[in-house]
Protein backbone atom coordinates (compact mmCIF):
# COMPACT_ATOMS: atom_id res chain seq x y z
CA UNK A 1 0.00 0.00 0.00
CA UNK A 2 2.77 2.47 0.98
CA UNK A 3 4.67 1.84 -2.59
CA UNK A 4 0.93 2.73 -4.13
CA UNK A 5 0.90 5.63 -2.64
CA UNK A 6 4.56 6.57 -3.94
CA UNK A 7 3.86 5.88 -7.17
CA UNK A 8 0.68 7.96 -6.85
CA UNK A 9 2.55 10.50 -5.47
CA UNK A 10 5.73 10.46 -8.13
CA UNK A 11 2.75 10.34 -11.02
CA UNK A 12 0.93 13.32 -9.37
CA UNK A 13 4.25 15.47 -9.26
CA UNK A 14 5.29 14.62 -12.63
CA UNK A 15 2.13 15.53 -14.39
CA UNK A 16 2.26 18.56 -12.12
CA UNK A 17 -1.07 17.48 -10.58
CA UNK A 18 0.06 18.83 -7.40
CA UNK A 19 2.17 22.01 -7.37
CA UNK A 20 5.57 21.39 -7.82
CA UNK A 21 6.34 24.70 -4.79
CA UNK A 22 4.43 22.28 -2.20
CA UNK A 23 5.22 18.54 -3.24
CA UNK A 24 8.21 17.42 -5.24
CA UNK A 25 8.38 13.58 -6.96
CA UNK A 26 9.65 10.85 -4.39
CA UNK A 27 11.97 10.18 -6.72
CA UNK A 28 13.66 13.50 -6.64
CA UNK A 29 13.98 13.52 -2.88
CA UNK A 30 15.83 10.39 -2.75
CA UNK A 31 17.86 12.17 -4.90
CA UNK A 32 18.09 15.40 -3.11
CA UNK A 33 18.81 12.78 0.50
CA UNK A 34 21.36 10.91 -1.37
CA UNK A 35 22.90 14.26 -1.84
CA UNK A 36 22.74 15.36 1.57
CA UNK A 37 23.85 12.56 3.44
CA UNK A 38 27.47 12.75 2.07
CA UNK A 39 27.86 16.77 2.65
CA UNK A 40 29.58 17.55 5.67
CA UNK A 41 26.97 19.64 7.24
CA UNK A 42 24.74 16.58 7.10
CA UNK A 43 26.85 15.07 9.78
CA UNK A 44 27.30 18.06 12.20
CA UNK A 45 23.18 18.35 11.99
CA UNK A 46 22.65 14.78 13.01
CA UNK A 47 24.87 15.02 15.91
CA UNK A 48 23.21 17.90 16.33
CA UNK A 49 20.11 16.64 16.41
CA UNK A 50 20.69 13.46 18.13
CA UNK A 51 22.69 14.73 20.66
CA UNK A 52 19.42 17.03 21.54
CA UNK A 53 16.46 14.49 21.66
CA UNK A 54 19.00 12.00 23.55
CA UNK A 55 19.71 15.00 26.26
CA UNK A 56 15.96 15.88 26.41
CA UNK A 57 14.94 12.09 26.57
CA UNK A 58 17.22 11.11 28.96
CA UNK A 59 15.95 14.36 31.57
CA UNK A 60 12.65 13.17 30.70
CA UNK A 61 13.34 9.66 32.54
CA UNK A 62 15.29 10.81 34.32
CA UNK A 63 12.87 13.88 36.07
CA UNK A 64 9.73 12.07 34.66
CA UNK A 65 10.20 8.48 36.83
CA UNK A 66 10.64 9.79 40.27
CA UNK A 67 8.01 12.44 39.51
CA UNK A 68 5.82 9.12 38.73
CA UNK A 69 6.53 7.47 41.84
CA UNK A 70 6.26 10.69 43.64
CA UNK A 71 3.16 11.29 42.20
CA UNK A 72 1.83 7.37 42.74
CA UNK A 73 3.36 7.41 46.54
CA UNK A 74 1.55 10.75 48.16
CA UNK A 75 -1.25 10.63 46.69
CA UNK A 76 -2.70 13.51 48.16
CA UNK A 77 -0.09 15.22 45.85
CA UNK A 78 -1.02 13.04 42.96
CA UNK A 79 -4.43 13.82 43.25
CA UNK A 80 -3.90 17.74 43.67
CA UNK A 81 -1.33 18.15 41.15
CA UNK A 82 -2.80 15.82 38.22
CA UNK A 83 -4.91 18.01 36.49
CA UNK A 84 -2.11 20.76 36.81
CA UNK A 85 0.20 18.22 35.04
CA UNK A 86 -2.24 17.45 32.47
CA UNK A 87 -2.85 20.99 31.87
CA UNK A 88 0.42 22.11 31.86
CA UNK A 89 1.06 19.40 29.24
CA UNK A 90 -1.40 20.86 26.53
CA UNK A 91 0.79 24.29 27.47
CA UNK A 92 3.37 25.07 24.40
CA UNK A 93 5.89 25.17 26.86
CA UNK A 94 7.84 26.56 24.10
CA UNK A 95 6.84 30.58 24.88
CA UNK A 96 9.49 29.59 27.75
CA UNK A 97 12.08 29.74 24.88
CA UNK A 98 13.18 33.58 25.79
CA UNK A 99 13.46 32.92 29.07
CA UNK A 100 15.65 29.82 28.57
CA UNK A 101 17.86 31.34 26.02
CA UNK A 102 18.38 34.47 28.48
CA UNK A 103 19.42 31.74 31.12
CA UNK A 104 21.09 29.11 29.32
CA UNK A 105 22.44 30.98 25.99
CA UNK A 106 21.38 30.60 22.69
CA UNK A 107 22.47 26.77 21.86
CA UNK A 108 20.67 23.40 22.12
CA UNK A 109 19.87 24.11 25.73
CA UNK A 110 16.71 25.69 26.09
CA UNK A 111 15.75 23.42 23.14
CA UNK A 112 16.71 20.87 25.32
CA UNK A 113 15.18 21.64 28.32
CA UNK A 114 11.49 22.16 26.18
CA UNK A 115 11.65 18.90 24.77
CA UNK A 116 12.47 16.98 27.91
CA UNK A 117 9.53 18.80 29.27
CA UNK A 118 7.64 17.21 26.81
CA UNK A 119 8.46 14.02 27.26
CA UNK A 120 9.07 14.17 30.85
CA UNK A 121 4.91 14.23 31.45
CA UNK A 122 3.53 11.09 29.70
CA UNK A 123 6.64 9.24 31.25
CA UNK A 124 5.34 10.89 34.77
CA UNK A 125 1.82 9.75 34.31
CA UNK A 126 2.33 6.37 32.82
CA UNK A 127 4.30 5.68 35.80
CA UNK A 128 2.02 6.77 38.88
CA UNK A 129 -0.75 4.83 36.90
CA UNK A 130 1.74 1.58 36.33
CA UNK A 131 3.03 1.85 39.91
CA UNK A 132 -1.21 2.35 41.00
CA UNK A 133 -1.86 -0.75 38.84
CA UNK A 134 0.79 -3.21 40.42
CA UNK A 135 -0.74 -6.21 42.24
CA UNK A 136 -1.42 -5.06 46.01
CA UNK A 137 -0.06 -8.88 46.93
CA UNK A 138 2.93 -7.80 45.28
CA UNK A 139 2.86 -4.60 47.31
CA UNK A 140 2.20 -6.95 50.48
CA UNK A 141 4.94 -9.01 49.77
CA UNK A 142 7.62 -6.72 49.60
CA UNK A 143 6.47 -5.48 53.09
CA UNK A 144 6.26 -8.37 54.84
CA UNK A 145 9.57 -9.89 53.58
CA UNK A 146 10.93 -6.56 55.31
CA UNK A 147 12.52 -5.29 52.25
CA UNK A 148 14.28 -1.74 52.50
CA UNK A 149 12.49 0.87 50.81
CA UNK A 150 14.90 0.80 47.66
CA UNK A 151 14.59 -2.89 47.61
CA UNK A 152 10.95 -2.78 47.53
CA UNK A 153 10.92 -0.49 44.69
CA UNK A 154 14.28 -1.90 42.69
CA UNK A 155 13.37 -5.76 43.43
CA UNK A 156 9.20 -6.03 43.08
CA UNK A 157 7.65 -2.55 42.39
CA UNK A 158 9.59 -1.14 39.05
CA UNK A 159 9.96 -4.56 37.76
CA UNK A 160 6.42 -5.38 38.20
CA UNK A 161 5.34 -2.30 36.74
CA UNK A 162 8.15 -2.03 33.93
CA UNK A 163 5.46 -3.45 31.19
CA UNK A 164 3.50 -0.66 31.69
CA UNK A 165 5.68 2.10 32.38
CA UNK A 166 7.67 0.94 28.99
CA UNK A 167 5.07 2.29 26.49
CA UNK A 168 4.86 5.88 28.29
CA UNK A 169 8.63 5.67 27.69
CA UNK A 170 8.30 5.18 24.33
CA UNK A 171 5.65 8.00 23.94
CA UNK A 172 8.26 10.33 26.24
CA UNK A 173 10.37 9.72 23.12
CA UNK A 174 8.58 10.57 20.97
CA UNK A 175 8.16 13.75 22.51
CA UNK A 176 11.16 14.32 22.27
CA UNK A 177 11.97 14.10 18.93
CA UNK A 178 8.92 16.07 18.38
CA UNK A 179 9.79 18.72 20.67
CA UNK A 180 13.51 18.81 19.04
CA UNK A 181 12.54 18.92 15.85
CA UNK A 182 10.12 21.44 15.99
CA UNK A 183 11.90 23.89 17.98
CA UNK A 184 14.74 23.37 15.32
CA UNK A 185 12.52 24.26 12.99
CA UNK A 186 11.55 27.44 14.62
CA UNK A 187 14.35 28.70 16.81
CA UNK A 188 17.60 26.82 15.82
CA UNK A 189 20.53 27.77 13.89
CA UNK A 190 21.90 24.09 13.49
CA UNK A 191 20.56 20.37 13.33
CA UNK A 192 18.12 18.55 11.05
CA UNK A 193 15.13 20.55 12.38
CA UNK A 194 16.84 23.95 11.28
CA UNK A 195 17.68 22.73 7.74
CA UNK A 196 13.99 21.35 7.12
CA UNK A 197 12.77 24.85 8.41
CA UNK A 198 15.76 26.93 6.20
CA UNK A 199 15.04 24.64 3.22
CA UNK A 200 11.09 26.18 3.74
CA UNK A 201 12.01 29.47 4.14
CA UNK A 202 14.40 29.61 1.01
CA UNK A 203 11.63 27.33 -0.55
CA UNK A 204 14.12 24.73 -1.39
CA UNK A 205 11.15 22.29 -1.81
CA UNK A 206 12.83 18.90 -2.68
CA UNK A 207 15.26 19.82 -0.11
CA UNK A 208 12.66 20.26 2.85
CA UNK A 209 11.34 17.37 2.01
CA UNK A 210 14.63 15.37 1.96
CA UNK A 211 15.25 16.64 5.27
CA UNK A 212 11.90 16.04 6.65
CA UNK A 213 12.23 12.26 4.78
CA UNK A 214 15.37 12.06 6.77
CA UNK A 215 13.61 12.81 10.31
CA UNK A 216 10.97 10.65 9.55
CA UNK A 217 13.62 7.54 8.92
CA UNK A 218 15.50 8.17 12.09
CA UNK A 219 12.34 8.30 13.87
CA UNK A 220 11.19 5.37 13.02
CA UNK A 221 14.73 3.13 12.77
CA UNK A 222 14.93 4.48 17.18
CA UNK A 223 11.09 3.79 17.40
CA UNK A 224 11.78 0.65 16.19
CA UNK A 225 14.61 0.02 18.37
CA UNK A 226 12.58 0.81 21.36
CA UNK A 227 9.54 -1.71 19.63
CA UNK A 228 12.46 -4.25 19.85
CA UNK A 229 13.59 -3.61 23.41
CA UNK A 230 9.55 -3.59 25.02
CA UNK A 231 9.38 -6.93 23.13
CA UNK A 232 12.67 -8.22 24.86
CA UNK A 233 11.37 -6.92 28.02
CA UNK A 234 7.93 -7.99 27.92
CA UNK A 235 9.09 -11.66 27.19
CA UNK A 236 11.56 -11.54 30.38
CA UNK A 237 8.63 -10.11 32.43
CA UNK A 238 5.70 -11.32 31.74
CA UNK B 1 -2.47 -8.09 82.98
CA UNK B 2 -0.24 -11.15 81.81
CA UNK B 3 2.42 -12.64 83.24
CA UNK B 4 5.49 -11.69 81.67
CA UNK B 5 6.16 -15.28 79.48
CA UNK B 6 9.82 -14.31 79.58
CA UNK B 7 11.48 -18.11 78.36
CA UNK B 8 8.46 -19.13 76.09
CA UNK B 9 8.63 -19.74 72.76
CA UNK B 10 5.31 -19.02 71.52
CA UNK B 11 4.17 -16.65 69.44
CA UNK B 12 1.33 -14.94 71.59
CA UNK B 13 -1.68 -12.58 71.08
CA UNK B 14 -2.34 -10.62 74.32
CA UNK B 15 -4.83 -9.44 74.07
CA UNK B 16 -5.65 -8.17 70.49
CA UNK B 17 -7.52 -5.24 69.50
CA UNK B 18 -8.05 -4.21 65.90
CA UNK B 19 -10.43 -1.10 64.95
CA UNK B 20 -10.01 -0.27 61.37
CA UNK B 21 -10.98 3.47 60.29
CA UNK B 22 -12.36 4.00 56.58
CA UNK B 23 -14.53 6.07 54.44
CA UNK B 24 -17.40 4.41 56.11
CA UNK B 25 -16.60 4.79 59.70
CA UNK B 26 -15.33 2.93 62.46
CA UNK B 27 -15.41 -0.94 62.03
CA UNK B 28 -14.16 -3.36 65.01
CA UNK B 29 -12.27 -6.43 63.33
CA UNK B 30 -11.18 -7.82 65.83
CA UNK B 31 -12.15 -7.32 69.88
CA UNK B 32 -10.12 -9.73 71.85
CA UNK B 33 -7.78 -12.48 70.86
CA UNK B 34 -5.69 -13.98 73.61
CA UNK B 35 -3.88 -17.28 72.17
CA UNK B 36 -0.79 -18.59 71.73
CA UNK B 37 0.67 -21.02 69.05
CA UNK B 38 3.99 -23.56 71.06
CA UNK B 39 6.76 -24.57 68.54
CA UNK B 40 6.68 -26.76 66.44
CA UNK B 41 2.35 -26.35 66.17
CA UNK B 42 0.09 -26.12 63.34
CA UNK B 43 -2.75 -23.90 64.34
CA UNK B 44 -5.23 -22.97 62.18
CA UNK B 45 -8.21 -20.48 62.70
CA UNK B 46 -11.50 -20.22 61.84
CA UNK B 47 -14.26 -18.66 61.46
CA UNK B 48 -17.07 -16.42 59.19
CA UNK B 49 -16.29 -13.49 56.56
CA UNK B 50 -15.21 -10.65 57.92
CA UNK B 51 -14.13 -11.63 61.35
CA UNK B 52 -10.54 -10.45 61.07
CA UNK B 53 -8.61 -13.98 60.55
CA UNK B 54 -6.34 -12.18 58.01
CA UNK B 55 -6.02 -9.50 60.35
CA UNK B 56 -4.16 -11.94 63.11
CA UNK B 57 -1.44 -13.00 60.44
CA UNK B 58 -1.08 -9.65 58.76
CA UNK B 59 -0.45 -8.47 63.05
CA UNK B 60 1.90 -11.62 63.40
CA UNK B 61 3.54 -10.62 60.53
CA UNK B 62 3.86 -6.82 61.40
CA UNK B 63 2.30 -5.71 58.68
CA UNK B 64 -0.71 -4.32 60.87
CA UNK B 65 -0.24 -2.74 64.19
CA UNK B 66 -3.00 -3.77 66.79
CA UNK B 67 -5.13 -0.98 68.48
CA UNK B 68 -4.57 -3.00 71.67
CA UNK B 69 -2.68 -5.46 72.71
CA UNK B 70 0.20 -7.07 71.73
CA UNK B 71 1.80 -9.97 69.08
CA UNK B 72 4.81 -11.44 70.46
CA UNK B 73 7.36 -14.12 69.07
CA UNK B 74 9.23 -15.66 71.16
CA UNK B 75 8.90 -13.08 73.88
CA UNK B 76 9.88 -10.15 71.50
CA UNK B 77 6.95 -7.52 70.92
CA UNK B 78 6.42 -7.61 67.01
CA UNK B 79 6.02 -3.85 66.28
CA UNK B 80 6.83 -3.81 62.36
CA UNK B 81 7.76 -6.27 59.45
CA UNK B 82 10.40 -8.41 60.23
CA UNK B 83 12.73 -10.86 58.40
CA UNK B 84 12.14 -14.14 60.83
CA UNK B 85 8.62 -14.33 60.08
CA UNK B 86 7.21 -15.51 56.59
CA UNK B 87 3.81 -15.14 54.72
CA UNK B 88 1.99 -16.85 51.73
CA UNK B 89 -0.83 -15.28 50.59
CA UNK B 90 -4.02 -16.45 48.64
CA UNK B 91 -3.49 -14.60 45.19
CA UNK B 92 -0.65 -15.46 42.92
CA UNK B 93 2.58 -13.68 44.76
CA UNK B 94 5.07 -15.09 42.93
CA UNK B 95 7.45 -12.60 41.32
CA UNK B 96 6.65 -13.36 37.37
CA UNK B 97 10.30 -11.58 35.84
CA UNK B 98 12.20 -14.27 38.03
CA UNK B 99 13.01 -17.91 37.62
CA UNK B 100 11.21 -20.33 39.96
CA UNK B 101 14.91 -20.44 41.66
CA UNK B 102 15.17 -16.56 41.76
CA UNK B 103 11.66 -16.58 43.71
CA UNK B 104 12.73 -19.15 46.29
CA UNK B 105 15.85 -17.00 46.89
CA UNK B 106 14.25 -13.73 46.90
CA UNK B 107 13.51 -13.52 51.04
CA UNK B 108 16.97 -14.69 51.70
CA UNK B 109 18.05 -11.82 49.12
CA UNK B 110 16.23 -9.77 51.09
CA UNK B 111 18.28 -10.68 53.27
CA UNK B 112 21.53 -10.04 52.06
CA UNK B 113 22.40 -13.65 51.85
CA UNK B 114 25.90 -14.86 49.90
CA UNK B 115 24.68 -15.78 46.71
CA UNK B 116 26.38 -19.20 46.88
CA UNK B 117 24.73 -19.75 49.62
CA UNK B 118 21.10 -18.71 49.34
CA UNK B 119 20.84 -20.22 45.76
CA UNK B 120 21.51 -23.63 47.48
CA UNK B 121 19.03 -22.96 49.86
CA UNK B 122 16.72 -22.24 47.33
CA UNK B 123 17.84 -26.11 45.81
CA UNK B 124 16.64 -28.06 49.06
CA UNK B 125 13.53 -25.82 49.56
CA UNK B 126 12.75 -26.34 45.65
CA UNK B 127 13.36 -29.82 45.88
CA UNK B 128 11.55 -30.10 49.59
CA UNK B 129 8.49 -28.45 47.69
CA UNK B 130 8.30 -31.12 45.07
CA UNK B 131 9.73 -28.88 42.58
CA UNK B 132 13.12 -30.13 41.71
CA UNK B 133 13.66 -29.63 38.16
CA UNK B 134 11.56 -26.58 37.63
CA UNK B 135 14.10 -24.36 38.46
CA UNK B 136 14.91 -22.38 35.34
CA UNK B 137 10.88 -22.01 35.14
CA UNK B 138 9.38 -19.17 34.72
CA UNK B 139 5.67 -18.75 37.00
CA UNK B 140 3.88 -17.89 33.98
CA UNK B 141 4.97 -22.00 33.07
CA UNK B 142 3.29 -23.29 36.01
CA UNK B 143 0.04 -24.27 37.11
CA UNK B 144 -1.51 -22.53 40.16
CA UNK B 145 -0.35 -25.33 42.52
CA UNK B 146 3.04 -25.48 41.60
CA UNK B 147 3.36 -21.40 42.08
CA UNK B 148 1.87 -21.80 45.38
CA UNK B 149 4.19 -24.50 46.03
CA UNK B 150 7.20 -21.94 44.87
CA UNK B 151 5.62 -19.27 47.19
CA UNK B 152 5.85 -21.80 49.88
CA UNK B 153 9.64 -22.65 48.92
CA UNK B 154 10.04 -19.15 49.21
CA UNK B 155 8.50 -18.51 52.70
CA UNK B 156 10.40 -21.66 53.86
CA UNK B 157 14.01 -20.66 52.90
CA UNK B 158 14.34 -17.99 55.43
CA UNK B 159 13.85 -20.54 57.94
CA UNK B 160 11.04 -18.14 59.75
CA UNK B 161 10.21 -18.37 63.32
CA UNK B 162 6.33 -18.78 62.00
CA UNK B 163 4.72 -19.26 58.75
CA UNK B 164 1.93 -17.57 58.53
CA UNK B 165 -0.41 -18.58 55.67
CA UNK B 166 -3.58 -16.82 54.37
CA UNK B 167 -5.55 -18.94 52.89
CA UNK B 168 -3.09 -20.30 50.64
CA UNK B 169 -5.10 -22.83 48.97
CA UNK B 170 -8.31 -20.93 48.18
CA UNK B 171 -7.83 -19.87 45.30
CA UNK B 172 -6.67 -23.87 44.10
CA UNK B 173 -9.64 -26.47 42.38
CA UNK B 174 -10.65 -28.58 45.15
CA UNK B 175 -8.54 -31.48 44.01
CA UNK B 176 -5.46 -29.50 43.84
CA UNK B 177 -6.27 -28.04 47.36
CA UNK B 178 -6.23 -31.80 48.46
CA UNK B 179 -3.56 -32.87 47.23
CA UNK B 180 -1.23 -29.88 48.54
CA UNK B 181 -2.84 -29.90 51.64
CA UNK B 182 -0.94 -33.45 51.68
CA UNK B 183 1.85 -32.30 50.45
CA UNK B 184 1.96 -29.17 52.86
CA UNK B 185 1.69 -31.71 55.85
CA UNK B 186 4.65 -33.68 54.10
CA UNK B 187 6.68 -30.52 53.94
CA UNK B 188 5.83 -29.58 57.70
CA UNK B 189 6.78 -33.35 59.17
CA UNK B 190 10.05 -31.96 58.24
CA UNK B 191 10.36 -28.58 58.67
CA UNK B 192 8.02 -28.39 61.88
CA UNK B 193 7.67 -24.60 62.01
CA UNK B 194 5.16 -23.22 64.04
CA UNK B 195 2.10 -22.45 61.47
CA UNK B 196 -0.59 -20.32 61.67
CA UNK B 197 -2.99 -21.45 58.66
CA UNK B 198 -6.06 -19.30 57.83
CA UNK B 199 -8.95 -20.62 56.05
CA UNK B 200 -12.68 -20.96 55.03
CA UNK B 201 -11.98 -25.09 54.86
CA UNK B 202 -13.46 -26.56 57.89
CA UNK B 203 -12.19 -29.99 56.10
CA UNK B 204 -8.69 -28.61 55.78
CA UNK B 205 -8.37 -26.95 59.17
CA UNK B 206 -8.65 -30.45 61.00
CA UNK B 207 -6.73 -32.66 58.06
CA UNK B 208 -3.81 -30.18 58.31
CA UNK B 209 -3.65 -28.41 62.38
CA UNK B 210 -3.30 -29.50 65.95
CA UNK B 211 -5.11 -27.00 66.99
CA UNK B 212 -8.14 -25.03 65.44
CA UNK B 213 -8.97 -21.60 66.74
CA UNK B 214 -12.62 -20.83 65.96
CA UNK B 215 -13.19 -17.02 65.47
CA UNK B 216 -16.59 -15.79 66.59
CA UNK B 217 -18.24 -12.69 64.09
CA UNK B 218 -16.73 -9.45 64.03
CA UNK B 219 -16.02 -8.03 66.84
CA UNK B 220 -14.12 -11.35 67.03
CA UNK B 221 -13.03 -12.84 70.03
CA UNK B 222 -11.82 -16.73 70.28
CA UNK B 223 -15.05 -18.55 70.49
CA UNK B 224 -13.34 -21.56 71.49
CA UNK B 225 -9.71 -23.41 70.95
CA UNK B 226 -10.00 -26.73 69.87
CA UNK B 227 -7.11 -29.72 70.47
CA UNK B 228 -7.67 -31.95 67.04
CA UNK B 229 -6.43 -34.81 68.55
CA UNK B 230 -6.02 -37.08 65.36
CA UNK B 231 -2.72 -39.62 65.06
CA UNK B 232 0.29 -37.90 62.75
CA UNK B 233 1.36 -38.24 60.38
CA UNK B 234 -2.19 -38.64 59.43
CA UNK B 235 -3.38 -41.78 58.01
CA UNK B 236 -4.92 -42.98 54.95
CA UNK B 237 -8.51 -43.00 56.41
CA UNK B 238 -8.29 -39.76 58.16
CA UNK B 239 -11.33 -37.98 56.69
CA UNK B 240 -13.70 -41.02 57.88
CA UNK B 241 -12.36 -41.57 61.44
CA UNK B 242 -14.79 -40.82 64.26
CA UNK B 243 -12.88 -38.25 65.35
CA UNK B 244 -12.91 -36.12 62.48
CA UNK B 245 -16.63 -36.26 62.18
CA UNK B 246 -17.11 -35.35 65.45
CA UNK B 247 -14.82 -32.14 64.48
CA UNK B 248 -16.46 -31.41 61.35
CA UNK B 249 -19.83 -31.70 62.43
CA UNK B 250 -19.24 -29.48 65.73
CA UNK B 251 -17.09 -26.93 63.53
CA UNK B 252 -20.13 -26.66 61.29
CA UNK B 253 -22.51 -26.00 63.92
CA UNK B 254 -20.36 -23.14 65.32
CA UNK B 255 -19.39 -21.46 62.17
CA UNK B 256 -23.01 -21.80 61.15
CA UNK B 257 -24.33 -19.62 63.92
CA UNK B 258 -21.52 -17.40 63.95
CA UNK B 259 -21.93 -16.75 60.00
CA UNK B 260 -25.73 -16.05 60.62
CA UNK B 261 -24.88 -13.57 63.07
CA UNK B 262 -22.53 -11.83 60.41
CA UNK B 263 -25.64 -11.98 58.00
CA UNK B 264 -28.17 -10.56 60.21
CA UNK B 265 -25.80 -7.76 61.05
CA UNK B 266 -25.66 -6.30 57.87
CA UNK B 267 -23.03 -3.39 58.67
CA UNK B 268 -21.37 -3.28 61.73
CA UNK B 269 -23.75 -2.61 65.14
CA UNK B 270 -22.03 -2.24 68.67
Amino acid sequence: MLVALVLLLEAATRTGWIDRNQMVAPSEILAHVAAIIPSTHFVTDLTRTSVTILAAFALGVLGGVPLGVLLWRVRVIGRVLEPFIVTGYAMPTLLFYPILVAVLGLNAGPIIVIASTMALIPIALTTMVALGDVKPVLHKLARSVDASRRQQYFKVLFPAATPLIFPGIKLGFIYAVIGTIAMEFILASKGLGFRAGFMYRELYVADMWAYIAIVVVFSIAVNSALGLAERVIRRDML
Amino acid sequence: MTTTQVESKNVSFDGIGMTFDSDTGRTEAVRNVTASIAEGQFVSVIGPSGCGKSTLLDMACGLLVPSHGRVTIDGEIVTGPRKDTAMVFQEDSTLHWRSVLDNVAFGLEIKHVDKDERLEKARAMIELVGLKGFEKHRPGQLSGGMRQRVAIARALATDPRILLMDEPFGALDQQTRQFIGRELLKIWEQTHNRVLFVTHDIQEAIYLSDQIWVMSARPSVVREVIDVGLPRPRPSGTHAMARFKELEDHLWSIIKEEAAKTLGHGTDAT
